[in-house]
């Protein structure tokens, strides 16, 4: 989930009650590490090893997640779970069987309950779920997501053709990522003004995370791009081309984060496609309405190409736009944003573009609403 | 007590039974805030008993070795689906309520507790106002959960993880036998009834409960008891006498 939004602690005073009359915190309750709290409070039913108790010992059948299983437990960021821990599964769409703690252990005391959770996935090489930051409309990310989603994009101007995009991605191991994309769109054909359905230039791609810390992932990245295009209805550009490039995610102070992605696109015909390079960032941040609400991440996207061998053309665009996540889980989003020619206006229109984006590991898409 | 609730049908055969004799010690004046709006301008007392017919179920052993802190609490095992009666085959945990009384707030409602003692429920049935404070306590030093799946009002589930620990909560809507239950001990069954007037009561130990001073006139009184069901009966509550209401129960 593309959610880092935890907001300290003091938000959760005034809202903690979950609306109910009466908040009543047992701040008695004892300054133990972690993992006494969490056989205190969780070993029931999560199991003191985290894999979950054995139905034997429990009364209810809802499937417990385990823990240990680095693949499942490195992509939720804290924020969410402690959400969890503190208000119960519903708050994230999840079993009511989940108990809400908020009333028996203070957001330190959750912390440190977090942290022990976290020694049971024991490799360090998965990159932390914080790190997966708000997706932008046009830039890739770093982090390696098992994610489908699916733009819109609407030219303002004439002749209105309205340009989609399907991306399939699928992490594989701590760090890769595959993907592939399907262009498609309604648009006249040059050669006789018909309307018409049109496949654009397939692109099939691979993403390793090379690096990675607590606030920060970078990415190697490879993007084929085959030449599947219906040209005659002005999708795809007659050439193979290979794309490589480097995507940086940074997490910023107060809930910001950066996007960065630089690369260059090598085309098999330079006559006919030129080679370029391009440039593009985003910067945004997350804000919650709420405590458990829906994250909202407005962001400002940049897009910058070039025409590397005659250097003619240079192409400068602004991306403004707003993510927000739709249901309770969060893992389905939507983004709306609008692209800007701010350079060659003359021969590039506005467009109106939109995604809805489906974290799909993180459940069904009619999950968790 | 869990589960059957409702295949059992109660038998109903008790009447409203009006004894004058001892009348002179029962008649008690009206109470303002209690009135129907019916112009006797006095109350009687309505109380009586509620009993248990045939033989009670005894219930199975619970096996609490899952959880060592529960099984230690007790000498000899509890059982599970029994239904325990008093001397005379008094049935409690019954609640007895007038079915159609004006709802009525009172601000004045001291907290009604709802404890987890030896991993059981004590009391296993709680009656409280809307709006009446309900203090959940865990009394046990193990973890319980305390999930309450209300129909009407706003459901919840708590961790409570140490002794002593307490929340409170209110509830908004009135609403007849709402579960509540422990996700880890699975025999843990209470349930919660909340009422927007006084006129109820939940019968003790030998059956017997007491319903605060009626005005003179027709009542539609229930009997809800959690596994054997539920039994109405029209009471005629008259002036200057009081009325002794019998509900009896079929055991299964
Ligand atoms: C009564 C049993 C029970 C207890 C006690 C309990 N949990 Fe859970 N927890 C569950 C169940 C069941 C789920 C699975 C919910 C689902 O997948 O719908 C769950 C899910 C979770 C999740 C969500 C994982 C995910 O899929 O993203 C977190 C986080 C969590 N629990 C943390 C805790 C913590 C921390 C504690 C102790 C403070 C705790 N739980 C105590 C039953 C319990």
């Amino acid at each position: 989930m593309a959610v880092f939004s935890w907001v300290g602690s003091r938000r959760l005073l005034s809202v903690g009650a979950l609306s109910l009359p009466l908040w009543f915190g047992v701040s008695e309750a004892r300054a133990q590490d972690g993992q006494s709290l969490y056989d205190i409070g969780c070993a029931s039913c999560h199991g003191a090893d985290g894999r979950g108790a054995s139905p034997d010992r429990i009364a209810f059948d809802d499937p417990l997640p385990d823990f240990t299983e680095c693949s499942f437990a490195s992509r939720e960021p804290d924020a969410d779970w402690i959400i969890v821990a503190k208000a119960g599964g519903p708050v994230r769409g999840f079993s009511e069987t989940m108990p809400a703690f908020g009333e028996a252990f203070d957001d330190a005391q959750l912390q440190s309950v977090m942290d022990h959770i976290r020694t049971f996935c024991q490799e360090s090489a998965w990159p932390r779920g914080e790190l997966n930051l708000p997706r932008p409309l046009v830039s890739e990310k770093a982090y390696p997501e098992d994610e489908a989603v699916w733009t819109t994009g609407v030219n303002a101007e004439s002749p209105g053709a309205v340009v989609n995009q399907f991306v399939y991605e699928k992490r594989f191991g701590p760090r890769s990522q595959i993907e592939i994309k399907v262009p498609f769109g309604f648009a006249p054909a040059a050669s006789d003004s018909e309307w018409g359905a049109a496949l654009g230039d397939v692109g099939v791609g691979f993403k390793h995370a090379v690096a990675h810390n607590d606030r920060s992932i970078l990415s190697l990245a490879t993007e084929v791009k085959l030449p599947t295009g219906d040209v005659d209805r002005g999708f795809g550009a007659d050439a193979v081309r290979i794309e490589p490039f480097v995507a940086l995610g940074q997490i910023l102070p107060n809930d910001s984060f950066l996007h960065f992605q630089g690369g260059v696109e090598f085309s098999t015909e330079p006559d006919v496609v030129e080679h370029e390079a391009f440039l593009r960032t985003a910067i945004g941040r997350t804000f919650t309405s709420g405590e458990f609400g829906r994250a909202w991440s407005p962001m400002l996207e940049v897009l910058g190409s070039v025409d590397l061998e005659s250097g003619s053309r240079v192409n400068w665009d602004l991306v403004p736009q707003m993510q927000v996540t739709l249901n309770t889980r969060q893992h389905v989003m939507l983004n709306l944003g609008v692209r800007f020619p701010v350079t060659n206006t003359d021969q590039r229109g506005t467009q109106f573009l939109a995604y809805i984006l489906w974290d799909w590991f993180d459940g069904g898409f009619l999950d968790g609403w | 007590m869990v589960g059957s609730r409702g295949a059992a049908i109660p038998v109903v055969l008790v009447m409203a039974v009006l004894s004058s004799a001892v009348s002179l010690r029962l008649s008690v004046p009206e109470s303002g805030a209690a009135d129907f709006g019916m112009v006797s301008g006095r109350a009687f007392l309505a109380e009586g008993t509620v009993r248990l017919l045939g033989t009670a179920p005894a219930g199975e052993p619970i096996d609490m070795s899952a959880d060592p802190f529960c099984r230690e609490q007790h000498d000899s095992p509890v059982m599970r689906g029994a239904v325990e009666v008093g001397p005379g085959g008094g049935l409690s945990q019954v609640l007895v309520r007038v079915r159609t009384a004006p709802a009525t707030a009172d601000p004045n409602l001291s907290d009604v507790l709802l404890d987890q003692q030896g991993c059981l429920y004590s009391p296993g049935v709680v009656a409280v106002r809307v709006g009446q404070t309900l203090v959940i306590r865990n009394s046990d030093a193990t973890l319980h959960n305390v999930r309450v799946e209300p129909k009407e009002n706003r459901g919840f589930n708590l961790g409570q993880p140490l002794a002593g620990i307490e929340s409170k909560r209110q509830l908004d809507r009135p609403e007849i036998g709402i579960p509540v239950r422990c996700d880890i001990h699975g025999w843990m069954n209470a349930t919660i009834h909340v009422l927007d007037h006084p006129y109820f009561d939940v019968t003790r130990e030998d059956g017997a409960f007491t319903l605060p001073a009626l005005p003179a006139g027709e009542y539609e009184i229930e009997a809800w008891h959690h596994t054997l069901g539920v039994s109405t009966q029209v009471v005629t509550v008259a002036d200057g006498s009081s009325t002794d209401i019998i509900f009896e129960f079929a055991a299964p």
